[in-house]
């Protein structure tokens, strides 16, 4: 047993779906609770691949890091398939690629393996999107998404031909023993760039609008928590272990990233469409973790995208349902939604309330301890930036909670299976357990994603 | 000098896409970034008057190889390419299907 | 022995049975939240007076628990108010939309409010701020209008938001999150930047000048039985910030203002309270809603509780809490009673209303009373409170903050009488004719009020000596109060008898009432039996004396009233704009405009390393 079965199995798989079509959400369902499982049973560790030793060959790392990251994700693929299995069951396959993408992509300590994984989840995203409908749409995702993962890869070359290799722990080390910050700032943020395209960081995310403006109960939640959680974690380990920004690089990352929270604030302030309200304020929040992993408050990110994840998950469904049975999603015809399916606005509402940081939930714990741990690193003017985004977004989350919550002209009616509101149920009590007993969030720490250490001893 | 060759193709690729509205002609520029992009990578690992790094009994140590690793890069760069090329070409195809043209600006309104 | 920590986890415990007994039946959950409330201010009373609450912190590992006399004066205030508005749950939920969160919401908040004022870390104290703010939002859409939920939730985030800044600023620049050291430590331009921070959150929860706007729409469309406690209660935590702020920093503390000798802060903190008070009380005379008429009404008082614990000494503040209580139990009655009219009639607009006397005479009475106190008249307790902090005005010698005093309790005069006349006074309406007096449950604490109202006004001393606990606490000296509630200040420049003031009155009212016995009764007619120059006027709300009473007045003045609401909506409607302007350069379903991005950034972070 080892880690590579987390990516190879679903990559098997999803091939072999493509024989059975019919089966193909069911083999999904089973590959991803097989994950699982294994992510319960593996021991921590590296894996090499090939029998070459490192700094050659590929390798796999499972820390406790990855473990977060890929437990979230299997689930949270696991759950949307078995919600969309009726709707959606012939994108079986392709979730399975993204499976195997993203596991691939939290896993892998090579950086050539990782544009490798970038691709395989980017196509499977492509793909997704494409259940939309839309396909100016997903065109304008996949030509930026090329765009992207092409610089990205150009800034690995640049890297490659400095430093000979493509291992992480290696390239760190050389990075550290060259000890010239200015040489690897071209790479850096070539990269940097190429991961800010797939991670909805501004200004490299236009595809965005495209994407999630028109999702549906599949494409919504997918983009919107798995993949903005895997990249988000994927980013946080560039940024904690490789990037260490820098100068220059520094300012204008600081820079980009600030006034990406507060544009993506702002923009979800302008709208009138729920579903753009929901993906500009993830906007926000993906700059906000970015922004954390910046300043090295890796713990309160990865907790941040956590519940972000779980968050989005619940109003995206919510919403696009929704939208789909009334055939609009001007939130000014979604009015009155909730009236007949309070055990929903419940949901929805604690949901919403854990995004905007209110307490009893958890998403207020991880606000003020990041902004504690960034008062403490004397950030005051980043504080006062995302104070007055998370200004904006209450304003407009409460005038969107109370549209949704008291009747308008017409009378909707929007009916939720009993599957759907088991999960909204289920990820609303942990929001609102954790938000009053936080003991264990704080079990990991800043150093929780130490890949040098690992890979020199494993 | 390569090198040079290889980022002017790739930015004529960045421009193709920056100028075309055409999606069949965006496919074709994402394509030449993507070929300066591999020669890039070729280069990367060429010496001059290396061989070919074949490991066999009758060569001796000593001699100059060309890097290998960048060429097995290459070749999976290659192939994700087709990939993603393909991909974007069955879009292509639902696009004209949807709207009857391949030009994102004649779309009008209709998203 | 009552713990804090108890109490808290009761009425959180209690907030989720009442969800349950109130979705059973309104009834039931609402008397059930009565029940809660009472217990948590009869403990509060019993063991709270002496500071002999227990603070022991076992199953809430976060928080950490502090007695101090100036918390409990807030917490017991608050408290009451709750207690008092919770009688009238009964009658009120069952028109309410989700009338079963209703009740879970109210005994939330109420747990917010004891865990608000009993911490002593400023992180705590922003969580209890924030669980306030949420838990009451949710209640005001089911009032009138939803809008108003957003203004509210905008304006006292802006505010937390605001003091959430300024405690990371004393974090950053001393480390200390333990209010009373951390606000100690704070010095220099930082203390500058935390005082205003600090005044900017307690000028948005107290709805003063220019923080206002959303204290007219929250109070006047919450529903009827919430609007008490936003005037009553809520705006209190302003209060209890700005005085974190006024009374613990004194930022430009060598910066003096030479002729008063007042710190430069505090003196543009006066200024601005006046000027609450000015526009509160214009606002208020032009309103035509009672509720809003109220809000401006607060707005007003809000300003002089900003006067009071700007002037730094000891009969200022002690007026400014003495203020603090008196407004609170006097608006509370005022709002209960337009509250009960409006059950009984189903309208707050002054204009569709008339001689509810007749019908409701106890309520009548609360809301005499009420407004007598508001007024700053004797017997009352606003009579009190605004002497105190008029003595301390005139002693320091600021004369436009006087100005704006006397004529913020003239101004009283004017436009409290208004709802008075208009709704219990005058002329019957026919719709009205079925109206009744409200039931007994809601009687009992419209006497409660107006029993207090009275008694705050003839014998504050009790009241006096606590209030001397504060100060000695906030390290200023007693207020001279002898056992005969005679109080003594400056030295004997004033000194004031409220009980012989009361008996006075009192012989007065006698009088009026031997008179009003002996001469002829007068004749009822009825509103119709008139002609005016020589018309029969079929409508008779047309003549309805309070349709543009002090039009004269408000001529002078109504073209200029509402250039802050303008701002605040030029404001938002910025942030629309940059938001635009955001989609527009950003979002663009232009591939390009993506790339050209990208490539602008690689340009300039080249440029920038090649510097």
């Amino acid at each position: 047993m080892s880690a590579i079965l987390l990516v190879a199995i679903p990559l098997l798989v999803a091939f072999l779906s493509i024989l059975v079509k019919k089966y193909a959400p069911y083999l999904l369902i089973i590959v991803g609770l097989f994950n699982l499982v294994m992510l319960f049973l593996l021991q921590d560790g590296g894996v090499i691949i090939g029998g070459f030793d490192q700094p050659l060959g590929i390798n796999l790392l499972l820390n406790l890091y990855s473990r977060i990251a890929l437990i979230l994700i299997n689930a949270l693929i696991v759950v949307i398939a078995c919600l969309n299995i009726k709707d959606y069951g012939k994108y079986g396959s392709i979730l399975l690629l993204a499976m195997a993408g993203l596991n691939g992509l939290v896993l892998t300590v090579d950086l050539f393996n990782f544009f490798v994984f970038l691709e395989i989840s980017g196509i499977a995203a492509y793909l997704i999107t494409s259940s939309n409908k839309k396909p100016t749409n997903t065109f304008h995702y996949l030509a930026l998404g090329a765009v992207g993962s092409s610089l990205f890869l150009f800034g690995v070359i640049i890297l490659y031909a400095m430093y000979g290799t493509l291992n992480y722990g290696a390239m760190i080390e050389a990075i550290a023993a060259n000890n010239n910050y200015a040489e690897v700032v071209l790479p850096f943020t070539l990269m940097f760039i190429g991961l800010g395209v797939e991670a909805k960081l501004l200004p490299f995310n236009s595809w965005v609008k495209g994407a999630l403006g028109h999702s549906n109960t599949m494409s919504g939640p997918m983009i919107a928590s798995v993949y903005a959680a895997a990249l988000s974690f994927v980013l946080g380990r560039m940024i904690d272990n490789l990037f260490l920004f820098q100068g220059t690089l520094l300012t204008i990352v600081t820079v980009l990233l600030t006034v990406g929270i507060l544009l993506g604030d702002f923009m979800a302030f302008s709208s009138t469409k729920t579903r753009e309200i929901l993906l500009f304020s993830s906007v926000a929040q993906a700059s906000i973790v970015a922004l954390l992993f910046v300043n090295g408050v890796v713990a309160w990110a990865v907790w941040l995208i956590i519940a972000n994840a779980l968050s989005k998950t619940v109003m995206f469904l919510v919403i696009n349902k929704a939208t789909k049975e009334v055939g609009c999603d001007e939130t000014k015809s979604l009015q009155g939604l909730f009236t007949k399916n309070i055990l929903v606005g419940l949901a929805f509402t604690l949901a919403t309330l854990s995004v905007m940081g209110l307490p009893l939930l958890v998403g207020f714990m991880i606000k003020l301890n990041f902004l504690t741990a960034l008062a403490g690193a004397g950030q005051i003017w980043l504080i006062v930036a995302i104070l007055i985004a998370s200004l904006v977004e209450g304003i407009y989350f409460v005038r969107l909670l109370v549209k949704l919550w008291y009747k308008g002209e017409n009378e909707i009616s929007v009916k939720y299976n009993l599957s759907f509101k088991v999960v909204f149920v289920v990820i609303a009590l942990a929001l609102l357990a954790f938000g009053s007993y936080t003991a264990p969030m704080n079990q990991i720490d800043n150093s929780v994603d130490a890949v040098t250490e690992v890979v020199n001893n494993g | 000098m390569i090198q040079y060759a290889a980022i002017i193709l790739f930015v004529f690729g960045l421009y193709g896409l920056f100028t075309n509205r055409n999606v069949i002609k965006m496919i074709v520029s994402l394509n030449v970034m993507e070929v300066g992009l591999n020669i890039f990578i070729i280069s990367i690992g060429f010496t001059y008057d290396g061989i070919a790094p074949i490991l066999s009994s009758t060569t001796a140590n000593g001699l100059l190889y060309v890097d290998p690793l960048p060429q097995a890069l290459v070749l999976t760069a290659i192939v994700i390419g087709v990939g993603t090329t393909a991909l974007g070409l069955a879009i292509a195809k639902s696009i004209h299907k949807t709207y009857n043209t391949f030009d994102l600006d004649e779309m009008g309104d209709k998203e | 022995m009552a713990s804090i920590e108890y109490l808290i986890l009761i009425l959180v415990g209690a907030s989720f049975l009442a969800y349950l007994f109130t979705k059973l039946n309104t009834y039931l959950g609402s008397v059930f939240t009565i029940l809660a409330t009472m217990f948590v201010f009869a403990s509060l009373a019993g063991y709270g007076f002496g500071m002999g609450l227990d603070t022991t912190v076992n199953y809430l590992p976060w928080f950490t628990f502090n007695q101090t006399y100036l918390g409990f004066y807030f917490v017991i205030i608050i408290a009451f108010v709750y207690l008092m508005v919770s009688f009238f749950h009964p009658y009120y939920l069952g028109q309410y939309k989700y009338k079963d969160s209703y009740n879970m919401l109210f005994l939330l908040s109420l747990a917010g409010i004891i865990g608000a004022f009993y911490t002593d870390n400023f992180l705590q104290l922003f969580f209890f701020f924030e669980l306030i703010i949420w838990t009451t939002m949710f209640l005001i859409p089911q009032g009138k209008s939803r809008e108003a939920a957003v203004s509210y939730f905008g304006f006292s985030v802006a505010g937390s938001v605001a003091m959430l800044i300024g405690i990371f600023l004393i974090f950053s620049s001393t480390g200390q999150l333990d209010i009373t050291s951390g606000l100690a430590a704070i010095s220099g331009t930082n203390a500058i930047i935390v005082f205003i921070l600090f005044l900017i959150a307690g000028f948005a929860k107290l709805g003063a000048f220019p923080l206002h706007i959303w204290l007219p729409i929250a109070h006047g469309n919450a529903p009827h039985p919430f609007s008490p406690v936003l005037s009553g209660a809520l705006v209190k935590l302003g209060a209890f910030i700005g005085i974190l702020a006024l009374v613990r920093i004194v930022p430009t503390a060598n910066l003096l203002v030479d002729s008063i000798n007042l710190p430069l802060g505090q003196w543009l903190v006066a200024i601005l309270g006046s000027i609450s008070i000015v526009f509160g009380t214009l606002m208020a005379i032009k309103e035509d809603d009672a509720k809003k008429l109220l809000a401006y009404s607060s707005m007003s008082h809000g300003g002089y509780i900003l006067v009071a614990f700007s002037l730094m000494n000891s009969v200022a503040f002690a007026g400014g809490f003495y203020h603090i209580l008196a407004h609170a139990i006097a608006s509370a009655a005022a709002f209960m009673a337009i509250a009960a009219v409006a059950r009984a009639t189903g309208t707050t607009k002054m204009k569709e209303l008339g001689g509810m006397i007749h019908k409701m005479p106890i309520t009548y009475l609360a809301y005499l009373v009420a407004i007598i106190s508001m007024a700053g008249i004797p017997p009352m307790g606003g009579f009190i409170s605004k002497w105190l902090i008029f003595m301390a005005v005139i002693n320091k010698g600021m004369i436009f903050v006087a100005i704006a005093i006397f004529f913020g309790s003239v101004g009283s005069f004017l436009y409290v009488f208004r709802p008075l006349a208009a709704l219990f006074l005058g002329q019957e309406f026919r719709e009205y004719k079925h109206v009744k007096e409200a039931p007994i449950m809601m009687l009992i604490p419209t006497f409660i009020l107006m029993g207090l109202n009275v008694y705050t006004g003839v014998f504050p001393s009790f009241i006096l000596n606590f209030i001397n606990n504060i100060l000695g606490e906030l390290g200023y000296a007693a207020l001279n109060v002898t056992s005969s509630s005679i109080i003594n200040v400056f030295d004997g420049q004033g000194i004031l008898n409220p009980a012989l003031i009361s008996l006075v009155f009192a012989v007065g009212v006698f009088i009026a009432f031997i008179i009003f016995i002996l001469l002829k009764k007068s004749r009822s007619v009825s509103l119709m039996d008139t002609y005016t120059a020589a018309n029969f006027v079929h409508d008779e709300h047309l003549l309805h004396y309070s349709v543009d009473f002090y039009a004269p007045l408000e001529r002078l003045y109504e073209k200029h009233t509402n250039w802050m609401t303008k701002f605040y909506e030029s404001l938002a409607k910025k942030v629309k704009e940059i938001g635009n302007l955001g989609k527009y350069l950003f979002m663009s379903k232009n591939i390009g405009t993506t790339m050209l991005w990208i490539i602008t950034i690689i340009i300039l972070l080249l440029w920038g390393v090649a510097l």
